[in-house]
């Protein structure tokens, strides 16, 4: 039984739903690991793509090692783009003492992306270096690069293996930053098979040691098309500190234009 | 109001602003619609159509998979399309004689085709068919062939309309408590501890599927020792109509142009709300009416500013005043029309790999007064402000190379004195997770050059070198601070100022401000009037009111 027919009868099983499987070419199995980590994300992208535009509500909630919590509330804007990287639109709803500030950042498959933060109190929009992309967004342990859009030619990919994960069985691809200015010597991701979900993320730092795990869990079906997760949980290996990711009330094809919503203009009227 | 006339700006600026408007006046097509070209049971065929297309039309068409109660199609349709494209792509498609029809949000919810166009595609399509080879169509029959509109997916009942956006009312209020301690008495004994209170609310309200929107911030300070830093003032008050390549804004407005950190060169829009701050990044709210035009190469800003702003001096008991108080109440206007003048500006702004800069031309009252010397009725000496028409024309930009923020603001005016031109620039360079912690430390170095030199009397600044850190914690209370001084290269006079904010909680904030000026000489009490004047332009004025400033605000 080739891949293709053992991914279709898996997700027959699992799944259930009419979303799109995932889908290789015959001889997979043959292919160098480098081919088929590059393959998998290949397909992953593609099973992702076509949402056209959608809005979530995101909270963060941040946790240091003696549990004390702090909260954040952001709501995000993204856009499918037809010949380039998507667009995302970040704004923040809380701490009020920063409400109203918004993040613009369009991603670009070869060249840097671009980044343009708007600060309210003197209704200035500034150009933010994309160095700073391995930095913490809103002091949590997510870096800009983690909460960024990801192309898939922004790494290297090597599959690794397969492992259960979970009551699923995943592949585990190993991908390598391909911008100098990234936080991360290399990232371990398990996807499941079934329908190449993000399961599990090892982030390691550029000295090589483990830095941080993402877990991503409970995930739907949206619009009988796209997986999206509602938790995601991030733990800093080194320091003891955690992220926690709620998102709510995604919404498809909502009508969001490049122009109207995602131009630096529409950063001055973000709310 | 009264309009100057032979004014050519402002006849120029209608000018400009209907050709635009006529050139490139509101498209009829929501940018983000797709054409769909007809729909497959065979991915083959739908691939053949699609490559036919894509030659015509010089872009890819893709072919998307819809899976119906019926079984799969294959789709064929164009990308989300910006509005000329949508138009190039129709024109190419009609004078070919292919059907298309519109679609909007094409993902699990039944696209809406009226029964005309659901003619027009079916007839497209037979025709179509009858000098090819022949497409599969639906049930293949020639009459519906392409009708997805019965097709039921998910949720949506019936009909998907995009950008159904909900009504949404916002209303937000900060309160704030500061304190500014100064080392000394002023020069005339006023007080050294000077606490106020001030408000902001900011309401917002969009309706029409975000289509239109009213903005009211209006801003009030109590101050206990000085009236006149005692103000109200709109900071907005503004409606908007936004579509998907203009805008339209008209009211009271905050407009910010530059890119610097110290001196804000190209700024000019609002007036300068100077009892706020010395930084001259409090505003007043400006009057207008401002159109935005969004183009492939670049947003194009149109303004009309339909009043002016007279600029906020401290009154007589203030401090950071000139020695010689300004009167507020007698302005002197070069402009026949005095604070009723019509001025306008044009603002070109774009981004190209790296860079980002605007430019722009602005013609009206500038905001900056010199000032004449003059004797109250009471016998007190009072400085008038006097406001000048100007021409400026102005540049700012920045480019970024890894780590590395390069920025330059530069003008050039007429009107006030000869032509003159002054520019500030340096760079920002971001270390990013300094010595091995969280934290981001920026060294900004900036210079700023005027070529009046030491006559240019509307600014501290004439051949200064600005030198900054800005320390960012990363913490959960979003701790910065930013360190600076700038220091006049020929009079050795300095500036040095700090500010540092933290979040307290979730709804606090504390922010700490202070300022020293040095290097001038001691002031003078017997000092003859000219030199009190040309002090005007120099920290001399100031070198009593080195103060700190502790401010906390509450947000609801």
């Amino acid at each position: 039984m080739d891949c293709r027919c053992l991914l279709a009868l898996l997700s027959l099983i699992w799944a259930g739903a009419n979303a799109e499987v995932p889908s290789f070419p015959p001889g997979f199995d043959t292919l160098t690991a480098i081919d088929q980590g590059t393959l998998i994300f290949r397909e992953k992208d593609r099973l992702d793509s076509g949402y056209q535009d959608l809005q979530v509500n995101l909270q963060m909630v941040l946790r240091d090692r003696r549990g004390s919590e702090s909260r954040r509330d952001l709501q995000i804007s993204q856009l499918e783009m037809e010949n380039d990287g998507d667009r995302l639109l970040v704004v923040f709803d809380t701490p009020k003492a920063i409400r109203g500030t918004a993040l613009l950042s369009y991603s670009h498959k070869a060249a840097p992306d671009d980044q343009w933060l708007y600060l309210p109190a003197h209704a200035r929009v500034k150009k933010i270096a994309s160095r700073n992309k391995s930095g913490p967004f809103l002091s949590s342990e997510f870096a800009y690069e983690d909460m960024a859009l990801q192309e898939v030619e922004k790494f290297d990919y090597q599959l690794l293996g397969s492992e259960d994960c979970g009551s699923r069985t995943c592949f585990r691809v190993q991908r390598v930053p391909l911008d100098q200015y990234s936080g991360y010597s290399r990232q371990e991701v398990l996807l499941d098979h079934d329908a190449l979900r993000v399961q599990r993320i090892e982030y390691f730092d550029r000295a090589r040691r483990p830095l941080k795990v993402l877990t991503v869990d409970d995930y739907a079906l949206h619009e009988d098309r796209f997986w999206k997760a509602a938790r995601m949980h991030m733990e800093n290996l080194q320091t003891g500190k955690s992220t926690e990711l709620r998102w709510r009330d995604y919404r498809f094809a909502t009508g969001l234009s490049a122009d109207r919503d995602f131009s630096t203009n529409s950063l001055l009227r973000a709310r | 109001m009264r309009l100057t006339c032979g004014k050519p700006l402002v006849t120029l600026w209608l000018a400009v602003t209907v050709l635009l408007a006529s050139a490139y006046g509101p498209a009829v097509a929501a940018s983000g619609d797709r054409l769909v070209f007809g729909s497959f049971r065979s991915e083959e065929n739908a691939e053949n159509w699609a490559g036919r297309l894509s030659d015509l039309f010089g872009r890819r068409v893709e072919v998307e998979r819809v899976h119906a109660d019926d079984g799969l199609w294959y789709r064929v349709r164009s990308a989300a399309l910006a509005p000329r494209e949508d138009t190039r792509l129709r024109g190419l498609a009609e004078a070919n004689d292919i059907s298309y029809w519109r679609s909007r949000g094409t993902l699990s919810h039944a696209d809406t085709v009226t029964s005309s166009e659901a003619g027009a595609v079916s007839g497209g399509f037979a025709q179509k068919a009858g000098r090819s080879e022949k497409p599969e169509t639906a049930g293949d029959s020639p009459g519906t062939p392409v009708d997805m509109g019965g097709l039921s997916y998910g949720s949506a009942g019936g009909g998907f309309e995009p950008g159904a956006r909900p009504t949404v009312t916002r209303t937000d209020l900060d309160l704030g408590l500061q304190t500014r301690s100064y080392f000394d008495r002023g020069l005339e004994g006023q007080s050294r501890f000077q606490p106020s209170l001030s408000a902001r609310v900011d309401f917002y309200r969009a309706w029409d599927d975000e289509s239109q929107s009213l903005t009211f911030s209006p801003f009030m300070r109590l101050d206990s020792r000085d009236d006149e830093r005692t103000h109200f003032d709109l900071r907005e008050l503004f409606w908007s109509r936004v579509a998907d390549d203009w805008e339209l804004h008209l009211g009271f407005k905050q407009v910010f142009w530059g890119v610097t950190e110290f001196y804000h060169l190209s700024d000019i829009i609002n007036q300068t709300d100077l009892v706020e701050d010395i930084d001259g990044e409090d505003k007043l709210g400006q009057p207008m009416a401002h159109l935005s035009l969004i183009r492939d190469w670049g947003i194009v800003d149109l303004f009309m500013l339909t009043g002016f702003r007279e600029r906020t001096f401290p009154g007589r008991d203030g401090r950071l005043r000139p020695v010689i108080p300004v009167d507020v109440d007698r302005p002197i206007y070069e402009s026949g029309a005095r604070d009723k003048r019509i001025d306008g500006a044009v603002r070109w702004s774009h981004h190209w790999g790296p860079l980002n800069f605007g430019l722009y031309h602005f013609s009206g009252t500038g905001r900056d007064p010199g000032f004449e010397l003059s004797v109250k009725g009471n016998g007190d000496l009072a400085l008038r402000p006097v406001y000048r028409v100007i021409d400026q024309t102005g540049f700012d930009g920045q480019a970024i190379f890894g780590d590395w923020l390069f920025k330059l603001e530069a003008i050039t005016r007429s009107g006030d004195g000869d032509r003159y031109a002054s520019a500030t620039g340096g760079f920002e360079r971001t270390l990013v997770g300094a010595l091995g912690s969280r934290a981001d430390l920026g060294l900004i170095m900036e210079y700023i050059y005027d070529e009046r030199g030491e006559d240019a009397y509307n600014t501290f600044f004439e051949g200064d070198l600005a030198l900054g850190a800005r320390w960012t914690l990363n913490d959960v209370a979003d701790t910065q601070a930013l360190l600076g001084v700038i220091w006049d290269t020929d009079s050795d006079e300095y500036v040095l100022s700090l500010e540092a904010s933290r979040q307290l909680g979730a709804s606090w904030m504390l922010l700490l401000e202070g300022r020293v000026f040095g290097g001038v000489p001691s002031a003078n009490p017997e000092a003859t009037l000219d030199e009190n004047l040309r002090d005007l332009s120099r920290f001399a004025a100031l070198q009593q009111d080195d103060y700190l400033q502790l401010e906390f605000t509450r947000y609801f």
